[in-house]
């Protein structure tokens, strides 16, 4: 029997690529305090990056990878400049508005730039495929997860060393003392957004050699993020880390028990399941979900 | 007879005894001060008297019944209103309508309840102010606005957290007098003060908590003069 | 608290226009502009009212609209039983999701609530058996009022026009009665309600019911009027936004407010269909993209929507003319 050894290595893989994306949705929540709806739009668009480049100019997706980092976040830059900041001191109620309006501008945006017909960047390593320890993987997965871990490792290293880092973590701790401190928060807003958007754009390009990408691809990884992120406690970094691979073992595992078609359901029964028991997240402290208010 | 009972409460957050076996009786008709340096433990009393917070140990009785376990609204009905020392107007709303609301917990009557809360509104000074939203006043105006709000609630007891903090000087004088006006005309108060000169003056009686411990209850006179409690406020070098 | 006269003439031009209008376009719109505006109507119950902002109201709208469709398609019963069915079941969802919006706030309440919708989306995209899956569903036309085979474009806007009119009613006992004064407390601060004797968490959860209730209504009457249900559509995270917006857009806890927005999206959703439609299908996407900036920009700049910015527009002229 394979089997045990298959579901372990799919859910590594696919924990990978989830931690990548839920790592940038609780950065952005955890410095910001706010929920990025979104977030999927950007991966979405990355992936449409991937793709372009693949068939325009023949770019490999890792190349394209390599290159976009800038690109993504000198978009995730402008749009905070542009949408969020103004917003950064309203209400919660404003900015759920406000970033649920920017996901639909994008995703419709999309829509209208490309259709709603789904595209696939087809690499000649498509089919190519590894074996581990008796099962098969294909072999951009592997690479996504390779990448995606060292992505997030390389995050946390920042977020631990880097000065930058550090004094994101300050305004999470306390936004008033850190502007007492002389620390621009608005500038960290800004960094934090960005870094965030450059976490679900890598993810979005690792993930265009597996999946097909349309306007809507977006809402399916986001809502697994979703999932991930408030497992894990929303804005606390490692727990979502932990929490990807969980959710991914849930949809693994759910998928061979009961099949692919029901297994959303398995893992967004388990978010509301969460929200109930535990809305602060599997780590977190009760009560920390007031907070949210 | 007590209208209110306290009966060894006990809360804790974590590491944090905030506060340990509180016992203390509030016969109808008092006015008990509570006193105590920052974090002895005070606000956490009203929350637990009032069901927001739910105690670790002890009870909390009115009039012989048990208020512990029940709902902070079910509280309110029972007949304890409160303010709050971080005062929560309801912004978005006129002074008239956040009376309204307190007014609205005794009669169904929506007109009933405006007159009332006029009546309450021009009781605390605030008569020109009624149309207005609660966010475009001043400290002062929406600790009366509080006052009036929970007024309307019909309490048996009310408890204030805090009075006069945080309102300039001026002020002060016409508060306290509100508050004695109210005990005048009948109302039993359990009220939080960090101005000695102020609760000393308005009280009959005072609790004295520190570190969520009861040091002193007595008349407030044998009570600022408590050598615990002079400890507690100035530190024990001044005592010797 | 707003005057009702607008509100009216507004009803009473919607329930006069069929005598006058035969044009079958304007017709469609108007049905289309009140189904809209009494979602937006049922949703600002919860979301405007209530302050529970939810982003799932679409499972509402297809639990009514799959209600009304599997009575009429599956069981040859009357949509209107299924209508009534679906507010049942749309309820019965309500006090699980009032529950949650007690323990959960702000950001925390809006994924839960669009986990919900995304639960009956593959419920009904998957469940073959019953519900024919991601096909969706024709609704059969079968003549005659109890069976809501209705031709006549007339008759419809009257029908809906009726609901309307009921949460309109709604919104305006929110606004003057008691239940309204103490909910418009558990929206701005919901400990200080409670420390008012407000039984706040009982309120919430029967505001929900309600929305929950009429939304479903008016999915049952939608799937009966248009003749098809969609499961991407009906459970859509789009409609749900569609719904909020055309209450933020017409005024968030005002009673005419989501009929007026709805007027305005509506309108410009048509028009930008016709304009674009014809000659790209991904064009018509356009109008969503108008929709989502048009949240962005008021949510931030008009966060009191057309019907307070237009009331504030009427009180600085009366002042104006009052003063010398
Ligand atoms: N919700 C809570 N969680 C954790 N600790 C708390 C909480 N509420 C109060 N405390 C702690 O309990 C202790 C007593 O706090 P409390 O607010 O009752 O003091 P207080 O006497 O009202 O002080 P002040 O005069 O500053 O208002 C403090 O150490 C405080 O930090
Ligand atoms: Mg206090």
């Amino acid at each position: 029997m394979h089997v045990i050894p298959q579901l372990i290595v799919s859910t590594l893989l696919l924990g990978g690529i989830y931690a990548l994306i839920a790592v940038g949705l609780t950065l952005i929540f955890g410095v910001m305090r706010v929920v990025n709806f979104a977030h999927g739009e950007f991966l979405m668009l990355a992936m449409y990056v991937a793709f372009w480049a693949f068939s325009l100019l023949h770019f490999d997706p890792y190349l394209t990878l390599v290159v976009s980092l800038p690109l993504f976040f000198a978009a995730g830059w402008a749009s905070y400049r542009v949408v969020m900041r103004p917003v950064i001191h309203a209400s919660h109620n404003v900015q759920i508005f406000t970033t649920v309006g920017l996901s639909i501008a994008l995703q419709n945006l999309a829509l209208v730039l490309w259709t709603a017909d789904a595209r696939f960047v087809r690499t000649d390593y498509y089919a190519v495929v590894v074996r581990i320890g008796g099962a098969a993987f294909n072999v951009a997965q592997i690479v996504a997860f390779v990448v995606a871990v060292g992505f997030t490792a390389g995050l946390f290293a920042f977020m631990r060393w880097s000065y930058t880092g550090k004094v994101m973590r300050a305004t999470a701790q306390d936004r008033q003392a850190s502007a007492l401190m002389g620390i621009d928060t608005d500038r960290v807003y800004a960094v934090t957004w960005a870094v965030g958007i450059v976490c679900v754009g890598a993810a979005g390009v690792l993930l265009a050699p597996i999946y097909p990408v349309y306007p809507t691809a977006g809402l399916q990884f986001v809502l697994i993020a979703y999932v991930a992120v408030v497992l894990g406690g929303l804005g606390d970094m490692v727990g979502a880390l932990i929490a990807a691979l969980v959710v991914a073992a849930v949809e693994v595992i759910g998928s061979y028990v009961i099949g692919t078609a029901w297994k959303e359901v398995l893992y967004l029964l388990l978010f509301i399941g969460i929200l109930v028991v535990r809305p602060a997240g599997l780590f977190g402290q009760r009560g920390a979900e007031a907070l949210g208010t | 007879m007590s209208l209110l009972s306290v009966a060894g409460v006990s809360k804790r957050f974590g590491g944090i005894v905030a506060n340990r076996g509180i016992s203390f009786d509030v016969v109808p008709g008092e006015l008990v001060g509570i006193i105590g340096p920052n974090g002895a433990g005070k606000s956490t009393l009203f929350e637990i008297i009032t069901g927001f917070y739910h105690p670790d140990e002890g009870e909390v009785r009115l009039d012989g019944t048990r208020l512990t376990g029940l709902s902070p609204d079910a509280v309110c009905r029972r007949g304890v209103a409160r303010t709050f020392q971080k005062l929560r107007p309801f912004q978005g709303l006129s002074v008239l309508d956040n009376v309204m609301v307190g007014a609205l917990t005794r009669t169904k009557d929506v007109r009933h309840a405006r007159e009332r809360a006029r009546e309450l509104i021009r009781k605390v000074g605030l008569s020109e102010k009624a149309d207005a939203h609660a966010r475009t006043l001043s400290t002062g105006q929406r600790k009366r606005l509080e006052l009036a709000r929970a007024l309307a609630t019909e309490p048996r007891i009310l408890l204030l957290d805090e009075v006069t903090g945080g309102v300039d000087q001026r002020t002060i004088p016409e508060l306290v007098r509100l508050v004695r006006d109210l005990h005048a005309g009948g109302l039993t108060l359990l009220v939080i003060e960090h101005n000695m000169r102020v609760i000393t003056a308005v009280a009959q009686r005072i609790v004295a908590l520190h570190l969520g411990e009861v040091i002193a209850d007595g008349a407030p006179d044998a009570v600022a003069r408590d050598r615990r409690v002079v400890e507690a406020y100035l530190g024990q070098a001044y005592v010797q | 608290m707003s005057a009702i006269a607008p509100a009216v003439v507004f009803f009473a031009v919607a329930g006069l226009a069929p005598l006058v209008v035969r044009d079958a376009f304007l017709l469609d719109s108007l049905v289309l502009i009140l189904i809209w505006g009494t979602s937006a109507a049922a949703w600002n119950v919860a979301g405007g009212y209530a302050g529970q902002i939810s982003l799932g109201h679409s499972a509402f709208f297809g639990l009514g609209a799959y209600a009304a469709a599997l009575f009429g398609a599956r069981w040859e019963l009357s949509p209107w039983l299924g209508l009534a069915v679906g507010a049942v079941v749309a309820t019965a969802i309500g006090l699980v999701i009032g529950y949650l919006s007690n323990r959960l706030r702000g950001p925390y309440f809006v994924l839960a609530t669009i986990a919900f919708s995304q639960v009956l989306l593959i419920v009904g995209s998957r469940w073959r058996g019953f519900t024919a899956g991601s096909e969706g569903i024709p609704v059969p036309f079968r003549p005659g009022f109890w069976t809501l085979g209705i031709a006549d474009k007339r008759v419809w806007v009257w029908i809906v026009l009726g609901l309307a009119v009921l949460a309109y009613l709604v919104q305006l006992y929110l606004e003057r009665a008691r239940r309204g004064y103490q909910l418009a407390a558990v929206r701005e601060d919901e400990d200080a309600a409670l420390s008012l004797g407000v039984p706040a968490r009982r309120l919430k959860v029967a505001a929900i019911c309600v929305s929950a209730a009429l939304t479903a209504a008016c999915g049952a009457l939608w799937a009966q009027y248009i003749g098809f249900v969609d499961p991407f559509y009906v459970f859509s995270v789009d409609l749900s936004v569609k719904f909020a917006l055309a209450a933020i857009i017409g005024g968030l806890g005002t009673a005419l407010g989501p009929f007026l927005g709805s007027a305005l999206v509506t309108t410009v959703e048509t028009y930008l269909r016709a304009q674009f439609g014809g000659i790209g299908a991904g064009l018509v996407g356009i109008y969503l993209i108008v929709y989502g900036c048009a949240l962005i920009v008021m949510v931030r700049w008009v966060p009191q929507g057309l019907v307070g910015w237009i009331g504030d527009r009427l009180r600085r002229r009366a002042v104006a003319r009052v003063a010398p």
